[in-house]
């Protein structure tokens, strides 16, 4: 079994639309897991039927039990984040501004303040409109990912490949070099970075390259709107090949990615345009990366 | 020689855990005693973040000479593991665990 997970290091390069086209062309040869959970959107393109659902807990809030709080304002004066708001001399809890870090509940002398652990959020089993089973989750406001989050996802798209008999997990990672990226890569066989040739792409390209290195995981790349700027471009490839990253395709500018976007489906079945081309022969070469064995050092 | 291995069961036939932070199990193999112990990494895998150094250190507690896993660790994991002698060997993801030592043993993974 495969794991290979697709970053951009930068967001807006295009990840999502070129995610949502390998997995329509895997179709059934496939298990999905969509751990960029932060802004999770690749279930606008993938329609998946929300099968089974299950509540995420992460985190803590305290609680202010009024009865045994004697207005002494301890927790107050410890709070950083404003979590403890003072009315008429009585004080309460600003759930939202809330850390959960537990500094409050530490200094009162009542014991008036518990920690209780949130309901952040849901994860689902669906199956996609493609055929596959795909893995998601999504959070409520102001929560935020985790390692352990995508950890839950990735293994219960293990779970899901095995029983199913599946060679490949695809599995769409966030943006950044942040625990949910390192959770990720943890365990990958393959990288795919979806970059684009601008100062950013390249910055955050260098970044997360440092990240996967010290996995030991073999990487390639797709450059997306290639035609942006052939200085960018020409540094872009320089550092692939020194960094031994596997130059997969480029992509001119094109604007059938926004096209499919707005009518829902993925690029490959939105129409068969030169991107569309593009993205069936780079998944073709990387099912054949992935296959190959052994790490790149 | 003393052995640790990122497991997903205690037994020699187990898988090893490709992951090295939110591995289900720490084995740790003993030649001397030929000897295999199994600890569990479950407290470790509910943590939201930091599971890599936090392991890192329970696997240093254990005082191998040789970590057998999957893709090695994370950036931060790296930095506490540097503190140590432990040689970490790579690529043993797909294998159980006997076979990972075997392979081991052969060279056919390395460091």
């Amino acid at each position: 079994m495969k794991e290979i997970v697709v970053i951009s290091g930068k967001g807006g390069t295009g990840k999502t639309s070129v995610m949502g086209s390998f997995s329509y062309l895997g179709k059934s040869d496939l298990v999905i897991a969509d751990c960029d959970v932060d802004a999770a959107d690749l279930h606008m393109l993938l329609g998946p039927d929300y099968q089974r659902s299950e509540d995420y807990y992460s985190g803590e809030l305290a609680i202010l039990d009024q009865d045994k709080c004697i207005n002494c304002g301890a927790c107050l004066s410890v709070c950083q984040f404003d979590g403890i708001q003072s009315e008429n001399g009585t004080f309460r809890i600003e759930a939202m501004n809330c850390e959960g870090c537990g500094y409050c509940q530490r200094v009162c002398p009542t014991n008036a303040i518990q920690m209780e652990t949130q309901k952040v959020g849901e994860w689902y089993t669906s199956s996609s409109k493609v055929g596959s089973t795909m893995v998601h989750a999504k959070l409520g406001v102001g929560a935020e990912n985790s390692g352990r989050l995508v950890a839950q996802v990735k293994n219960e798209a293990r779970r899901h490949a095995k029983k199913e008999g599946k060679e490949i997990i695809l599995i769409d990672g966030s943006p950044g070099i942040g625990c949910a990226v390192n959770s990720a890569l943890s365990g990958a066989d393959y990288v795919v970075f979806v970059t684009e040739p601008s100062v950013s792409g390249i910055h955050d390209l260098k970044r997360v390259t440092e990240l996967v290195k010290g996995f030991s995981i073999r990487s390639g790349c797709i450059i997306n709107k290639c035609d942006l700027n052939s200085q960018m471009l020409d540094e872009l490839i320089t550092f692939m090949a020194d960094a031994g990253i596997e130059h997969i395709a480029s992509i001119p500018y094109d604007e059938t990615f926004t096209a499919a976007m707005l009518e829902g489906k993925t690029l490959v079945e939105y129409d068969k345009g030169p991107a569309s081309q593009v993205l069936i022969k780079s998944w073709e070469k990387i099912k054949q990366f992935a296959e190959t064995e052994g790490c790149l050092k | 020689m003393k052995y640790a291995f990122t497991a997903k069961g205690e037994s020699w036939d187990s898988e090893i855990d490709p992951r090295l932070g939110r591995t289900e199990f720490i084995l740790i193999y003993d030649d001397k005693k030929n000897e295999l112990s199994a600890y569990s990494n479950s407290e470790i895998t509910q943590q939201a973040h930091g599971a890599g150094p936090l392991t890192v250190q329970k696997i240093i507690d254990l005082n191998p000479d040789i970590l057998i896993t999957g893709n090695g660790p994370g950036k931060n994991a790296a930095e506490v593991m540097s503190t140590s002698e432990i040689k970490i060997i790579t690529g043993a993801g797909d294998m159980k665990i006997k076979e990972a030592l075997e392979a081991y043993k052969s060279d056919k993974i390395t460091g």
